[in-house]
């Protein structure tokens, strides 16, 4: 559905591709000077230029992917006949070619975000998953300029590949942006319900016996953004019904109800743990419940598990130090508060942490540091 | 960084082909493109060396360079001519083989690609960081697809010890050991949480972190335990564990799946002649060999279960053939030194046991096979 929308969306014209770079149309273009490869332009490939340009307006596309062929042939670089060659051949699904030519196109025209983004979603279509995220991500960087039309497009790909690099909430993130900025809720159930129930998959890949289960998912979380609690309730309870053994279903549901009857969500992230007992993100959440109802050995035991079964784990570092704190363990809280931070120095409520744990210790300049550094995290600009 | 010729060596020889105002023209040319790739004017600089390539076609830093900024740009069938003019110039090409295949393996010349990959081992100076990195992720991918599962696997499984998990690690060890001879790219879709799983177990595995590797063998367990190489698999992770009943339980049932899997057979062999069971190893060994007679780990295995029952003579018949089909294992040199001694062969041991101190600990598919029959490094036993 999405790849349809796409190849619509690519008979966008030249002006629209290129505006992005140049700020000019194709008639700016048309004046700028000629390519340093112009000594090998011949009178042939103005004429050729002006047949395939005529043929793809007319419609006759195999004509033009030929005659587009040609030009190229004669002026490698020639970058209307790249843009052009390239989207009539996404349309016929020649994704490895519109690859090569998208390749070759933002090499001479590199802030040119519309020449990346094909050129990233043309190595999704080729399952070059880690490169595609990569250009799809550097059109975020740069932008699409006026080609927004493709956003939805460039954004519903980003966030089911950052649900495939195992980048759960950052996928998230972009999912529930996309609901908001109008996507179809169709389109999104499935990614959502994937990247929800934290599965490295993409929607194509998701097992037929279980597509129910990623469905319920996606349609709960979709409810409960919506503040539709009594229907996200619902949906979580019969995935949960029908799906009870599967690894993260109860973690979702009991994430859930930790906002609504944090005993009954408690009761369902501990069923999660009998199911996968060494899910590290269940046993975290729970710590961090546990934190809330001052609960501090149990937290302390929760992260301690997790930080002894991944040692590079921030996020436990951070718990365990908060608890450490909690109990007044100071030096071992700070020394677990500074693994974390060291692990993942942009985390604000670690330096939070820090801040109020040196001051505790009476260390007022440590304090004070980190105090800077929530200043340098949170206005980046302000504080340069 | 990688130029086998000093740029500034070359720029300093008279060169007897070129007249004086076209040589002049290329050595401004070949500044030109130097200062615009130093300055980072990648487009420029590319149309510079092409250039001075086409003015001066043995100038082998050009191609070198021309090469790189393709390869940088994704250009992989430019850059692979490119390093392939490169390798014809250079006496050291070393690294170039590895682009070049790195290249091939992205135009999809996968034959050629392995070719260049081994050819890359072979030579002495394989480059470091990112290189050593890239390029031997890239051929244990290579190494999947041609169905060597082990050698695959001891490359990917270095990385995953190293603590890296990223992601398409997770999935190369995955298709690796599930014996799925496909790259990252082809594998079926339907297929890619078996994958996940496998590779999340197997890169704990590798990690020492038996608990979670055990949690992701058996969700892979519960939902594709009808798979072939599941059940296999499962079996390779317990017996490294130690667990070898459980492990020749789970042989057992990949046979009742795939009949004639000989790695299952072999494996199972393994483990019970590591349980002290002689008699059954030498018969699962044995019908192994009967499937794939080119089996060397199956003669291996037959070769020590004869070499336990007191059968020394054909335990070194079984073992020549193992060491015919695998000359750079260690294990079946020992075996075999062993084998040789009890037959009072002295001189045929004593070569044995020279081969097999200068493999030990080189078993590594990345030491070239010239490095691997030199300097003995300890005189210990194998596992």
């Amino acid at each position: 559905m999405i790849n349809q929308k796409i190849v619509v969306l690519l008979a966008c014209s030249w002006a629209l591709a290129i505006s992005s770079v140049t700020g000019h149309g194709s008639t700016a273009l048309a004046q700028q000077k000629p390519p340093a490869t112009s000594s090998r332009t011949t009178p042939d490939f103005a004429a050729l230029s002006d047949a395939a340009e005529k043929a793809r307006q007319e419609g006759r596309n195999d004509d033009a992917i030929r005659l587009y062929r040609q030009g190229l042939s004669v002026q490698p670089d020639w970058k209307q006949g790249l843009w052009f060659l390239g989207m009539l051949l996404y349309e016929k699904e020649q994704y490895a070619e519109v690859r090569d030519l998208m390749r070759r196109f933002v090499a001479v025209e590199p802030l040119a975000g519309p020449g990346w983004a094909l050129l990233g979603l043309s190595e999704f279509q080729t399952r070059e998953y880690p490169r595609s995220l990569e250009h799809l991500q550097h059109v975020r960087a740069i932008g699409l300029g006026k080609q927004q039309e493709m956003s939805e497009a460039l954004f519903y790909h980003v966030s089911v590949l950052l649900t495939r690099f195992e980048q759960y909430d950052a996928a998230m993130t972009l999912l529930m942006g996309l609901r908001k900025s109008g996507s179809s809720p169709d389109l999104l159930v499935e990614p959502i319900g994937l990247s929800a129930l934290r599965y490295p998959l993409l929607p194509s890949e998701i097992p037929p016996a279980r597509k129910e289960m990623f469905r319920l998912a996606g349609e709960a979380a979709l409810a409960d953004e919506s503040n539709r609690r009594d229907e996200a309730e619902k949906l979580f309870s019969a995935m949960a019904a029908e799906f009870p053994n599967e690894p993260g279903v109860h973690f979702l549901f009991g994430v859930f109800l930790l906002d609504v009857r944090p005993d009954d969500g408690i009761r369902e992230i501990q069923r999660e743990l009998v199911i996968v007992p060494y899910n590290l993100t269940a046993k975290l959440r729970l710590a961090d419940e546990y934190l809330k109802e001052e609960k501090f050995d149990d937290a302390l035991r929760l992260a301690s598990e997790v930080v002894q079964l991944d040692p590079q784990n921030p996020s436990g570092f951070m718990v365990l130090g908060e608890a450490l704190v909690a109990k007044n363990d100071l030096d071992r809280g700070i020394a677990a508060l500074e693994t974390s931070r060291k692990l993942r120095p942009e985390t604000v409520r670690t330096h939070w942490d820090l801040l109020r744990a040196y001051t505790s210790a009476g260390r007022a300049k440590d304090a004070k540091r980190e105090k800077e550094e929530i200043e340098q995290i949170l206005h980046p600009v302000a504080s340069q | 960084m990688f130029a086998a010729i000093s740029l500034f060596v070359l720029l300093s020889l008279p060169h007897p082909a070129f007249p004086d105002t076209p040589q002049k023209s290329f050595e401004a040319i070949a500044r030109e493109a130097d200062a615009a790739r130093q300055a980072d004017h990648l487009i420029d600089a590319l149309k510079l060396y092409s250039e001075a390539v086409h003015l001066h076609p043995t100038w082998a830093d050009g191609w070198w360079w021309l090469g790189s900024i393709l390869y940088e740009q994704d250009r992989f069938s430019e850059a692979q001519a490119s390093f392939k003019r490169f390798i014809a110039l250079s006496p050291k090409p070393a690294p170039a083989y590895a682009f070049l295949a790195l290249c091939e393996y992205e135009t999809q010349d996968y034959a050629l690609a392995l070719h260049h990959f081994e050819l890359w081992s072979n030579a002495h100076s394989p480059g470091k960081g990112a290189l050593l990195d890239v390029a031997s992720f890239h051929w244990a991918l290579l190494l999947t697809r041609a169905g060597r599962f082990n050698e695959a696997l001891f490359i990917l499984a270095a990385k995953a010890k190293q603590r890296e998990t990223a992601p398409v690690l997770t999935e190369a060890i995955g298709l690796a050991s599930l014996r799925m001879a496909f790259l990252p790219e082809d594998y079926p879709p339907e297929r890619r949480e078996s994958v996940w799983l496998a590779g999340m177990a197997e890169v704990y595995n590798a990690q020492s972190e038996s608990r979670l590797s055990d949690a992701y063998a058996e969700r892979l367990l519960s939902h594709y335990g009808q798979e072939p190489n599941v059940h296999y698999f499962r079996g390779i992770l317990l017996r490294f564990q130690g667990n070898e009943d459980s492990a020749a339980e789970e042989f057992q049932k990949e046979l009742e799946i795939s009949p004639r899997h000989v790695p299952a057979l072999t494996e199972w062999a393994a483990s019970r002649l590591e349980a002290g069971y002689d008699s059954e190893a030498l018969s699962l060994a044995k019908r192994a060999i009967e499937i794939d007679p080119q089996s060397a780990r199956a003669h291996y295995i037959l070769g020590r279960a004869l070499l336990e029952t007191g059968s020394f003579h054909e335990s070194a018949q079984e073992l020549e053939i193992a060491k015919r089909l695998a000359p750079e294992s260690s294990r079946v040199r020992f075996a075999l030194s062993t084998a040789y001694k009890r037959l009072g062969r002295k001189q045929d041991s004593e070569r044995e046991q020279a081969a097999f101190l200068a493999l030990k600990d080189k078993d590594n598919v990345l030491a070239p096979l010239g490095d691997k029959f030199k300097a003995p490094q300890a005189t210990e036993h194998p596992q």
